[in-house]
């Protein structure tokens, strides 16, 4: 198999090419911060915390949609780097309502994992406040948009994964929101098969089940992956 | 070495904070021989003396508690803001989404235990809402911040231990940092 050179935070590897950035990090335990990133489904760079820094490129690209090229020269652990990463984190929190301690996902959130791993303690920039609606039509979900951070994790696991396509993304900018069918009540979907692949692959608090209370939410993302393993597999 | 005095103060919160400062239990021995505390809703309401750390659980949700964190800022050394509320407004905040009038009329006016007689309150001495809940960071300076809701005993503890042993303490430590 023929490899190529790279070099990632001053150490060498020899790597197969056509892997992402982010993949020849994983399998290396070198630590990269994802959340729009999930195992089973495509990457589409929509969180921006997977930054690199790529020597020769003036800009900062995201590891998961960047594959790797021979030579190439990656530092995962700059302070720009860290910078970024906690404005970006800090963003998250400040777009919306995240109200932690009043959350079925409380202590069990992508989110709040990030937060301590980017040492956030608090925000800098002014939260928005913005009036976001709580669909809870559908007879065993809730959609929270005051929780929904956009990284699109449910819209790409329904149609890639369960192949439904109910979820898409409707606006720009601050107005940007996830929607069910052409933005009508998820209850109403004509095209949800209530699977609940959504729920698992929201990072946050903002898809659950009817059933649970705060703090209670206990998600499997990785779930995810396993499903189209196995569907590899009989293939 | 002289005593160093710490005062706590409780704005728009739930005194949850305050409760988890109580949380430290026999600790709070090894604090009063380093320091006094001089002013704490628990103990007295005496007006804020001069002091060298103020914890303060809350967000500033009034004209009063806005009066209140200016003076505080004024007569403190070290402001803390104790909690998710003081930190990020929390809970309190959540009525930022709406308009006040609504909110107050949903609370005195239109609320089905006010049995349909409900009077919004409306004494010279009560406190005014402002329009906005807002954190202790967009009213004063804030030197140090705990978030939690309710930060744990452990951690109170630690950072008014660190504090008043001259060390700067550090909340970077995945355990000791938390919110919700």
């Amino acid at each position: 198999m023929t490899t190529i050179t790279i070099h990632i935070n001053e150490k060498e590897y020899q790597v197969a090419p056509g892997k992402t950035i982010l993949e020849v990090c994983r399998e290396n335990d070198i630590e990269i911060l994802t959340m729009c990133h999930l195992k089973g489904i495509m990457d589409v760079g929509a969180c921006r915390l997977c930054l690199v820094e790529i020597e020769g490129v003036n800009r900062l690209l995201s590891a998961c949609t960047t594959k790797v090229g021979a030579n190439m020269i990656i530092r995962t652990d700059t302070e720009r780097i860290k910078r970024y990463q906690r404005i970006t984190t800090e963003l998250f929190f400040a777009e919306r309502n995240h109200v932690c301690s009043v959350c079925v996902a409380n202590g069990k959130c992508e989110l709040q994992q990030l937060g301590y791993k980017v040492g956030l303690d608090h925000i800098r920039y002014p939260f928005l406040y913005p009036q976001c609606e709580v669909d809870s039509s559908h007879p065993w979900y809730v959609m929270d948009h005051n929780r929904c951070i956009m990284c699109t994790r449910c819209v790409r696991v329904c149609n890639e994964v369960e192949g439904a396509h109910n979820w898409d993304v409707m606006n720009r900018g601050y107005q940007v929101r996830v929607i069910s069918d052409f933005n009508t009540p998820w209850g109403e979907s004509i095209t949800c098969t209530s699977c609940g692949k959504c729920l698992h692959a929201c990072p946050t608090g903002a898809i659950w089940p009817k059933a649970i209370v705060q703090g209670q939410l206990n998600k499997k993302p990785e779930i995810i992956e396993e499903l189209m393993e196995k569907r590899a597999m009989k293939l | 070495m002289q005593k160093k005095k710490i005062a706590t103060v409780w704005l728009g919160g739930c005194s949850g904070c305050h409760m988890s400062l109580l949380d430290i239990d026999e600790r709070i021995l090894d604090l009063v021989k380093l320091a006094d505390i001089v002013k704490c809703p628990i103990v007295d309401g005496k007006e804020l003396p001069e002091v060298d750390i103020t914890l303060v659980e809350g967000s500033v949700t009034s004209d009063e508690h806005e009066r209140e964190i200016l003076h505080i800022r004024k007569q403190s050394k070290f402001v803390v803001a104790l909690g998710d509320c003081a930190v990020m407004t929390n809970v309190t905040g959540m009525r930022n989404y709406f308009h006040l009038q609504d909110v107050i009329d949903t609370a005195y006016v239109n609320a089905i235990s006010n049995d349909r007689e409900g009077q919004l309150p409306d004494h010279p001495a009560l406190l005014r809402l402002n329009d906005k809940v807002v954190p202790l960071q967009e009213v004063i300076k804030v030197d140090f911040v705990i978030p939690g809701c309710p930060p744990s005993a452990d951690v109170i503890f630690y950072v008014l231990n660190e504090f008043l042993n001259d060390r700067v303490p550090d909340l970077s430590d995945v355990k000791k940092l938390r919110y919700g």
